[in-house]
Formats: C-alpha cells, structure tokens, sequence
C-alpha cells in the first residue's frame, strides 16, 4: 500500500513538473534529437489551457497538396484594426503531425497594420497546418487547413 | 564575430508613399537543419542549425519579433506588412540555436 502511493506520487510529480514549466517545453536548447513537442502540448503551452475559439476571421492559405513537404508555402491573414486597443498580438504557427509540431510565433504590433504573416514550412507527412491566433484581449482564435504531402520534407 | 551570411530585405511594392501599408520581406540563405538527417557518405547526424529568433525594428524600435523552429524551411522567408511612418532604417537582427547572430539593414525610403 506505501509503495503504490509513493510510486502514485511520482507520478504526479512528474505530471506536475511537466505541464507547470510551458516555458520549458518552449525552450530553446539546442536539440540532440529536434524540440519534440505534439501539436496537443504545444497549444496547451502557447494557451495555458485557455479556449481557443475556431474562426473565419483568420485566411489561412496552404496548397491542398505539396508537391514537396520541405518547402510548403503558408500565408495567414486575420481580419483586424490593428490599433493598440485591438490588434493580433500573435500568431502561432503549428502543423498537427511533425515531432515539433512549432514551426513560428510572430509578435506583431499595431505598426504592422495588418495580422498578416506568410512563410514556408516543412510538414513530415500529410497533416494540418494551424494558424493559432492571441488577440491583444487575451483570446485566442485558430484556423487549420489539411495538407496532403507526396514527399515528406523533414529528414 | 558573426559570420557574413546572405539575405536580403526586401520591400513592396518598391515605391510607396508616407502612410502606405506595405510588405517587408525578409529572405536569408540558411540550412535550418532539423538534426534528424545524416550525412549520407559519413552517416553522421547533421546536427540542428535553425534560425530560432528574429526583431525587425525601424531606426532601432522593434516592431516585430519572430520565434522560429527547425520546421520552417531552409533557406527561409519571412513575410509580415508594415504602414510606412516616414523616412527611416529598418534592421532585422537574427539569431540561430548555435549562437551565431546577424543583422541586414536596408533604408526606407518613401516618395511624399
């Protein structure tokens, strides 16, 4: 009975250690083998658990199919003034399947005028891409669209 | 002292005007190794070598920050829109996981 409630505890702990440090799992230290985080841990990092809201307030713009997964380009547009009452404060960049499912946070300010962002991102397979979005009242707002990917483009 | 690497801002439309809202694009020759591939003569790990922070600013102000991870793609750009104040110097300094740290400076110009 002593040893299942110590090994019990253990177990708390460590999930205790793991879900209160975010600001670890975002760490930077250079990787041995990738900044693994899954696509579930790195919302619950990003959000603090907060609720995220799905919206068409955010374009997000992927291929329907790459070609090759190392360079799939990704374009976000969110519907904001972008005045420092209201504005995109961030935008998170996510895919749903690679190890690191982080690809880009992009702070933004109301100089930028507009929440838009575009890069190019390497997805490990066929996937969703996720625009994870923090508006300056502390909400959060997300779109995602699937990507199908006929060559993956992360090893 | 930071090695020379290649990039390149770019600004569009190239003419603008005070009070235009334009794109800033920045573009940067880089490997954005994921530290999952080998090297296939030698079979050692490439290891990780990925841009993980970038601050653009205007005449030293940063107006936009960036955290980046291995999975945005080598030789990345980076695209985000800016309202033109007035005549300035826009810097984008970037950093990657090894340390080694980078700036590119380009003038912004705009036509009344």
């Amino acid at each position: 009975m002593k040893r299942r409630n110590f090994i019990k505890s253990i177990c708390a702990a460590t999930a205790v250690a793991a879900v209160a440090s975010p600001s670890a799992l975002l760490a930077k230290e250079a990787p041995k083998g990738g900044n693994l985080l899954s696509y579930d841990a790195a919302v619950a990092a990003i959000t603090g658990g907060k609720a995220v809201t799905d919206s068409d307030k955010i374009k997000l713009t992927v291929p329907e199919i790459a070609e090759n997964g190392a360079v799939v380009p990704v374009k976000i547009n969110v519907e904001s003034p972008m005045t420092e009452a209201d504005h995109v404060k961030a935008i998170h960049v996510l895919s749903t399947k690679n190890g690191n499912a982080r690809c880009a946070d992009v702070m933004l300010t109301p100089m930028n005028a507009k929440g838009y962002f575009a890069t190019r991102v390497k997805l490990g397979g066929t996937q969703d891409v996720v625009a994870l979005v923090e508006l300056s009242d502390g909400s959060f707002l997300r779109a995602s669209k699937p990507v199908k990917v006929t060559i993956g483009g992360c090893g | 002292m930071a090695e020379a690497r290649k990039s390149m801002i770019k600004f569009k439309p190239k003419k603008f005007k005070v009070g235009d809202i334009i794109k800033v694009d920045f573009i940067v020759i880089h490997p954005m190794d994921t530290g999952l591939k080998k090297n296939k003569k030698t079979g050692e790990v490439i290891p990780a070598k990925f841009i993980d922070n970038i601050t653009f600013s205007l005449d030293g102000k940063a107006f936009t920050t960036m955290k980046v991870w291995e999975t945005v793609s080598t030789n990345p750009y980076f695209s985000v829109n800016m309202k033109v104040p007035g005549k300035g110097k826009i810097t984008v300094d970037y950093t990657d996981n090894t340390g080694e740290k980078n700036s590119k400076s380009k003038k912004l110009k705009p036509k009344g």
